[in-house]
């Protein structure tokens, strides 16, 4: 496959080549290091092995952020295929407005995550007390002061904001589906139901596998929502992964042990997105 | 179809993948800067973490190139403790350290002892107020400057205990304190308030830090120094921690987990909707921009009692200035002169207490008026030698704080875990770092 490629393909290839290699893969292998060193992020004065990668296993807030995380994508991951999928197939239904309403619920996506963490933190704290009062429904006081509610509280803001964005991907899919497909499977006499099963999914597996990558993904490395919205706290307690890491570098100056702690999220990423790929991709059906 | 899907998975991948490495190039970009020295002046570049003082600086800068022909000034600021050591590590390995920097305590000096010139012979150390520098110093050296002096306490609105009757210097005790916040509560209505105190229990720092420091500092004679180079930690008075904490959250406007810093002050206090919070005189300004009459007339700030140490204002300070020892000779030079020229000089006083609104540091102010009533009342402790000292900055630079006292002070506060528990994790905690 290669020698069919001209010097031209390569050439068109070298500046983003250069760009990745000088933002990502030097940084990443100088983060490597780094993580065999007690550095400081100004020196370092001794290699100290694998001592920073065992210290990280005994490091509760670094376990406490894992598991925290893990549930959170795993809802996450649930919630966002679940209604992406829901709301792409309302929109591609023949009705008035359904081009309105893909851009209204694609919106959210728009905006970034900083600000719309400081939104929701508002109306968290503010409009679910007011109507908590007004309903007197208790459960809606005291939104993001303990786990529970800043986890939902997460939840809630980025199935709300990337929702649109899956919807937008399965969109594209269930507009491929070849309509006689559909109309034989009608004409044989599937409902409603079997033909979804039996034929819409299938069709889009593709889809999913994308999806899945980039919620399962995004789920993991989200930081700026969890700035805005929680901070991590109460007590640490909502902290992700990826907060976890940037703290202990730089509240905790901290930088091998954070660098050692960012190469195992990285393996850790990597390895569950690609499993998910090749698992899902053996789904796949061709026409 | 299968091999369309990968393709087209590998650019999806590929776009995000450039999309995140432009974003970073940019960023990189604009960080970078320059700092030589051409044309015979003299180039300092100033890298400093009180990023609120940001455009007062900018303008002294301009200002001291007015009369100092030969010495051009770049100020630079970031905002806030945790931001400003990154930046400046940064700065230092990518080989463009300011000239002159902030430390903000002992864990600071240590770190960046590589870079920090003596200025022990400076005007501006030997000005300096007895105690003010035991925190900077190493090996015997004065490395660090204060910026100024702070004070913290129970910021009070004048109204609201002018209407209760209640004459708040005379809470010189925790009982009488107690006696007065339960006045205070029983006619929350009447005086419009909807709490006696607001405790922002987000803001994990004003307990961990200001709060603390009252109970702590006994134990290292309110010494950072002490404190940081301290392998144990007693932690003796934490009984009368927790009756001033668990006072000041029984009181509060709730939901206390869900306060934080601009609640407190800008939507509770300064709108006049509790009678007092624990702040510090750097409030003023925040206060002034939301209602300047309220701030002029209004306010007033009292000791928080202490059992033992009462009537006695907690005084320190919070950033110092550094000057870069790797810089040639001539720019360090330049860099004391403008520090000497600031705290020292007639013009630079005047700075100093008027626009910078600092409590200085230093002698020979006596016949300068503080320019708002918080400094007013720092500067009057200060004066009167009524004050105790700031121990915190001694952790404040180091994990302990953000990862052990923080944490546990806010699950005491949300009723996840005892007090005693409490003060043994945070104990255990300390001599777990110092001795490591």
């Amino acid at each position: 496959m290669m020698k069919n490629r001209s010097l031209s393909f390569w050439l068109f290839l070298t500046p983003t080549l250069v760009a990745l290699a000088l933002v990502v893969f030097i940084p990443v292998l100088e983060g490597l290091f780094y993580s065999f060193t007690n550095w400081d992020g100004l020196t370092y004065t001794k290699m100290v092995g694998f001592q920073n990668y065992i210290q990280l296993f005994h490091d509760k807030a670094f376990i406490n952020a894992f598991w925290f995380t893990v549930g959170f994508v795993i809802v996450t991951v649930i919630l966002l295929n679940v209604i992406g999928l829901g709301l792409a197939l309302l929109v591609t239904q023949k009705f008035k407005g359904s081009n309105f309403l893909r851009t209204v619920f694609f919106m959210p996506n728009m905006i970034g995550g900083l600000i719309l963490g400081f939104i929701w933190q508002f109306i968290f704290t503010q409009g679910f007390s007011a109507l908590g009062n007004a309903l007197h429904m208790s459960w809606l006081q005291n939104w993001l002061t303990n786990e529970t509610t800043g986890f939902w509280g997460l939840v809630i803001v980025t199935v709300w904001q990337m929702a649109g964005y899956i919807m937008i991907i399965y969109i594209a899919y269930l507009q491929n589906i070849p309509n006689e497909v559909i109309e034989a499977a009608e004409i044989d006499g599937a409902s409603a139901w079997q033909r979804f099963t039996k034929i819409t999914f299938p069709m889009i597996a593709p889809a999913f596998t994308v999806c899945m990558f980039l919620t399962l993904s995004n789920g993991f490395k989200i930081y700026d929502q969890n700035l805005s919205l929680t901070n991590g706290g109460p007590y640490h307690s909502t902290q992700m992964l990826a907060m976890d890491i940037v703290n202990t570098a730089y509240n905790s100056s901290n930088f091998a042990l954070s660098e050692a702690k960012a190469m195992i999220f990285f393996v850790i990423v990597a390895a569950i997105s690609l499993l998910q790929v090749l698992y899902n991709r053996k789904r796949e059906v061709d026409l | 179809m299968k091999k369309g899907f990968w393709k087209r998975f590998g650019k999806r991948v590929a776009v995000v993948a450039l999309a995140a490495g432009a974003t970073f190039t940019l960023a990189a970009c604009s960080s970078s800067g320059s700092s030589s020295s051409s044309g015979g002046k003299t180039k300092i570049t100033i890298l400093q973490g009180k990023v609120e003082n940001n455009k007062q600086f900018k303008q002294i800068a301009k200002q001291y190139e007015k009369t100092h022909k030969n010495v051009t000034i770049e100020v630079t600021s970031i905002g806030g403790g945790t931001d400003y050591d990154p930046v400046l590590k940064t700065r230092i390995s990518s080989g463009n350290s300011p000239t002159i920097f902030s430390l903000a305590g002992p864990a600071d000096v240590k770190q960046f002892k590589a870079y920090e010139a003596d200025l022990s012979n400076t005007k501006t150390a030997k000005a300096a107020q007895p105690g003010v520098l035991s925190a900077v110093k190493s090996d015997g050296k004065t490395v660090g400057l204060p910026f100024n002096v702070e004070g913290y306490g129970f910021v009070y609105n004048k109204k609201v205990f002018e209407k209760a009757g209640i004459d708040p210097q005379s809470l010189t005790t925790v009982d009488k304190l107690q006696a007065a916040v339960q006045q205070l509560d029983a006619q929350k209505d009447q005086l419009g308030i909807k709490g006696v105190f607001a405790l922002p229990g987000k803001e994990a720092w004003i307990m961990s830090d200001h709060l603390l420091n009252l109970y702590l500092a006994q134990d290292y004679n309110g010494n950072a120094q002490t404190l940081y180079k301290s392998k144990s930690m007693k932690f003796s008075k934490n009984a009368d921690m927790k009756t001033m904490l668990d006072l000041q959250k029984k009181y509060s406007i709730k939901p206390v987990m869900q306060m934080d810093y601009s609640a407190q002050v800008n939507q509770y206090f300064s709108q006049g909707k509790t009678a007092m919070i624990q702040q510090g005189d750097w409030i003023y300004p925040t206060v002034e921009g939301i209602d300047k009459t309220f701030a002029q007339n209004d306010i007033g700030m009292i000791p928080i009692p202490v059992p033992g140490e009462e009537g006695k204002l907690p005084v320190g300070t919070s950033l110092y200035w550094a000057v870069n020892k790797r810089k040639d000779a001539k720019e360090q030079k330049a860099a004391k002169d403008f520090l000497d020229w600031l705290y020292t000089s007639k013009e630079g006083k005047k700075a100093v207490v008027n626009k910078l609104h600092y409590v200085p540091a230093y002698k020979g102010y006596d016949n300068l008026k503080m320019s708002d009533p918080l400094t007013s009342v720092v500067y009057d402790y200060e004066q009167k030698g009524q004050t105790t000292g700031w121990a915190f900055p001694g952790y404040t630079g180091t994990a302990w704080d953000p990862d052990v006292a923080q944490p546990n002070l806010q699950k005491y506060l949300s009723g996840k875990q005892s007090w005693d528990k409490t003060v043994k994790n945070m104990t255990d905690g300390w001599a777990k770092q110092q001795n490591k």
